[in-house]
């Protein structure tokens, strides 16, 4: 699903350049729930901006879905990321001044959708959150988990083929974390991969894999066996940072 | 994706009331300024008889001393003598050709209600009603031979017959005027052509305001020696009486000619050259200053109908409006500055910097066409308050379909301009930071 070889991102100024990310090398593959870690400054964001096309990279190759990305404009990136990512942020990132149903609707107007096909869309993926009865309410009146749920139900209604997620429950307190990290598990069960960006180390070992980056390289790679509802405590004692 | 970005626009303009307001209301005002000056200038300007206007010409000939002549210098003298408008309507030069002069006559009403009054007319020469395409809604215009024979017949102005008979026919009745009879043989449908260009110079009311409230026939006025009522400018020595005036060189009247084609512009002035070539033989047009031959458009440029200050005041306004535009500009970043963070989750989403390019071109559009709202009904008013001014600036106050089409034109073009700028700086709002800055 996600591959990349040798890659490399430097960030130049006049004075420095820093290199964010070298050598890095990953392979994810189809249905797969991969969690990244590392500490901060470490290069994670950065590799998730390059995987989720939103930055261009220095040097290297990455395949996406088997698409080799190296080179492409900004209209085929648009394109790709429309077509086979969905994105999931730690601030929700919803569009404040649209309704739940047209915050839905964003990233299937781009794909170019009927409105039937589109209404379709937008009420399976707020059922499949749990919010079909609210879509017409505005992101303000919602709770914080609440919100991050619209923002995955935005995520799948492309029916992505990667979800990319930045530390989707850092803003988050632990019971509605908890449920938003349950609700991933159940669309990676589906056959969405997913990859996701977290500090912390609890939902880190949910994942069926564990990257951990440090100063821009791949350190460790941690398998774990699949296992949705480890307890808290078990969960605690597999931790990456044990 | 239009319809789509047309429906984020207009909800867009309720994302900030107090910042939306101020914009629109900004461009309203530097359209609004806009319009109502360029209205003004556009009725000024307007071809008053677009059918032809590039087959009718006036000859301007210089038929003054020699001495004060500055070779080179433009041509003071714009009317002609009676001898030379005599010779002209004997020629067989173009389709048509007409003299026009103004005159004024004591009207004696048949009415007891009605006072003696002084009436403002034209006396013109049988083909001026065909040559101005001029509406009859009674009766029609005298023929050659009445013109030749110097029959006492008038033709009325609409507001002149009705003030006269009412609602009653006018055709047959009599009117005394200047001790004379004339028998009313045709009433003109509503015509008022802006300006009154058929008699630019010395038109009672002015260029644009009042009315001809009569015609009669150019010969008959002076067999019965009716005097202009305007201007005349004389150099030599003049009889006594009218008969002086007309055999003098003293300029006083308009002429027209009428050719069939534009083209035939060059012959047309070939012979006035010949004409003034052979005159000055006899001691006439002693400066050979070159003749002019002017079409209406040239005619009005040349007599300056359109004011050097309502160009002024045009470029002002549009001055003006480009103030408002920078005004509208800085509001405009302002307003795009604070969403970065949406261009950054819009682009996550698959949008390109085209499809971001679009929306917020698009809504700047919207922005116009609210503009160009609220500048209508600002112009609306300007307009009112312009025509207040004068009785002329009553009749050129008027705004038409034109200027109302140029008014949306001019706001979304002008918010369009002024949001180039702020839409370019969306496009370039780096995703990957606005997402993380969240």
């Amino acid at each position: 699903m996600l591959r990349m070889n040798n890659l490399s991102k430097v960030y130049r100024t006049h004075m420095i350049e820093t290199h964010a990310l070298r050598g890095f090398e990953i392979h994810v593959k189809e249905g797969e729930f991969v969690t990244v870690t590392g500490p901060s400054g470490s290069g994670k964001t950065t590799f998730l901006n390059i995987a989720g096309l939103l930055e261009e990279f220095s040097d290297g190759d990455y395949f996406l879905d088997g698409v080799n990305v190296k080179g492409m404009n900004d209209n085929d990136r648009s394109r790709l990321r429309n077509e086979k990512l969905g994105f999931i942020f730690q601030g929700f990132n919803l569009i404040p001044d649209l309704s739940l149903f047209d915050n839905v609707d964003v990233p299937l107007r781009y794909r170019g959708f009927n409105a039937a096909e589109r209404k379709r869309r937008i009420e399976e993926a707020l059922t499949q959150v749990g919010l079909a009865s609210r879509m017409k309410h505005y992101p303000a009146e919602l709770s914080g988990g609440q919100q991050q749920r619209v923002a995955i139900a935005r995520a799948l209604a492309g029916s992505p083929k990667l979800l990319l997620a930045d530390e989707p429950t850092g803003n988050l307190d632990t019971h509605m974390a908890r449920s938003v990290m349950e609700l991933l598990e159940e669309i990676n069960a589906r056959g969405t991969t997913i990859l996701m960006v977290t500090h912390d180390p609890e939902l880190a070992v949910r994942a069926q894999r564990n990257v951990h980056i440090i100063d821009g390289q791949v350190s460790d790679l941690i398998r774990q066996s699949p296992s949705l509802y480890q307890s808290e405590a078990a969960s605690a004692s597999n931790s990456i940072a044990a | 994706m239009i319809q789509y970005y047309f429906f984020l626009g207009i909800r867009s303009l309720r994302r900030n009331p107090v910042l939306t307001s101020l914009m629109v209301l900004t461009l309203a005002i530097g359209v609004a300024a806009s319009v109502s000056t360029l209205t003004i200038l556009h009725m000024m300007s307007s071809d008053p008889i677009p059918s032809k206007s590039d087959r009718l010409f006036v000859p301007v000939m210089d038929n003054s001393p020699l001495e004060g002549y500055v070779p080179g210098a433009p041509i003071e003298e714009t009317q002609l003598s009676y001898p030379d408008v005599t010779n002209f309507l004997k020629t067989d030069q173009g389709v048509r050709r007409v003299a026009v002069y103004g005159v004024q006559m004591t009207l004696e009403p048949s009415r007891p209600d009605l006072r003696v009054a002084d009436i403002q007319g034209l006396a013109v020469s049988a083909d001026y009603f065909a040559m101005f395409e001029v509406p009859f809604s009674q009766g029609q215009g005298w023929t050659s031979a009445e013109e030749k024979n110097a029959a006492k017949v008038v033709v009325l102005s609409q507001t002149l017959s009705e003030k006269l008979f009412g609602k009653e026919s006018a055709l047959g009745k009599r009117l005394r005027m200047q001790n004379n009879e004339y028998q009313v043989i045709g009433v003109l449908g509503k015509w008022n052509p802006l300006p009154r260009f058929t008699h630019l110079i010395n038109g009672s009311g002015g260029s644009f305001k009042g009315e001809d409230e009569f015609y009669i026939p150019f010969n008959t006025a002076t067999v019965v020696e009716i005097g202009p009522s305007g201007s005349m400018w004389c150099h030599g020595p003049m009889g006594a009486g009218f008969k002086g005036i007309l055999a003098s060189d003293c300029t006083w009247l308009q002429f027209w000619f009428e050719t069939a084609t534009a083209s035939d512009h060059t012959k047309l002035l070939n012979y006035l050259n010949a004409y003034t070539a052979d005159q000055k033989k006899v001691g006439r047009y002693p400066r050979g200053a070159p003749n002019l031959l002017l079409n209406v458009k040239e005619w009005m440029s040349f007599l300056k109908i359109v004011r050097n200050d309502s160009k002024l005041s045009a470029w002002l306004a549009f001055g003006f409006l480009l103030l408002c535009l920078v005004n509208t500009a800085g509001l405009l970043l302002a307003k795009f500055s604070v969403r970065s963070s949406e261009v950054g989750v819009r682009r996550a989403l698959g949008a390109s910097r085209a499809d971001i390019f679009m929306q917020f071109f698009i809504e700047t559009g919207v922005i116009g066409l609210v503009g160009g709202l609220f500048g209508l009904i600002l112009s609306f008013g300007g307009l009112w308050l312009i025509s207040r001014q004068s009785g002329e600036m009553a009749v050129l106050a008027k705004m038409d379909w034109n200027m109302l089409v140029l008014t949306f034109i001019l706001a979304v073009s002008a918010s369009v301009l002024a949001g180039l700028l702020p839409t370019w700086r969306a496009c370039q709002v780096t995703p990957a930071l606005q997402l993380k800055s969240q």
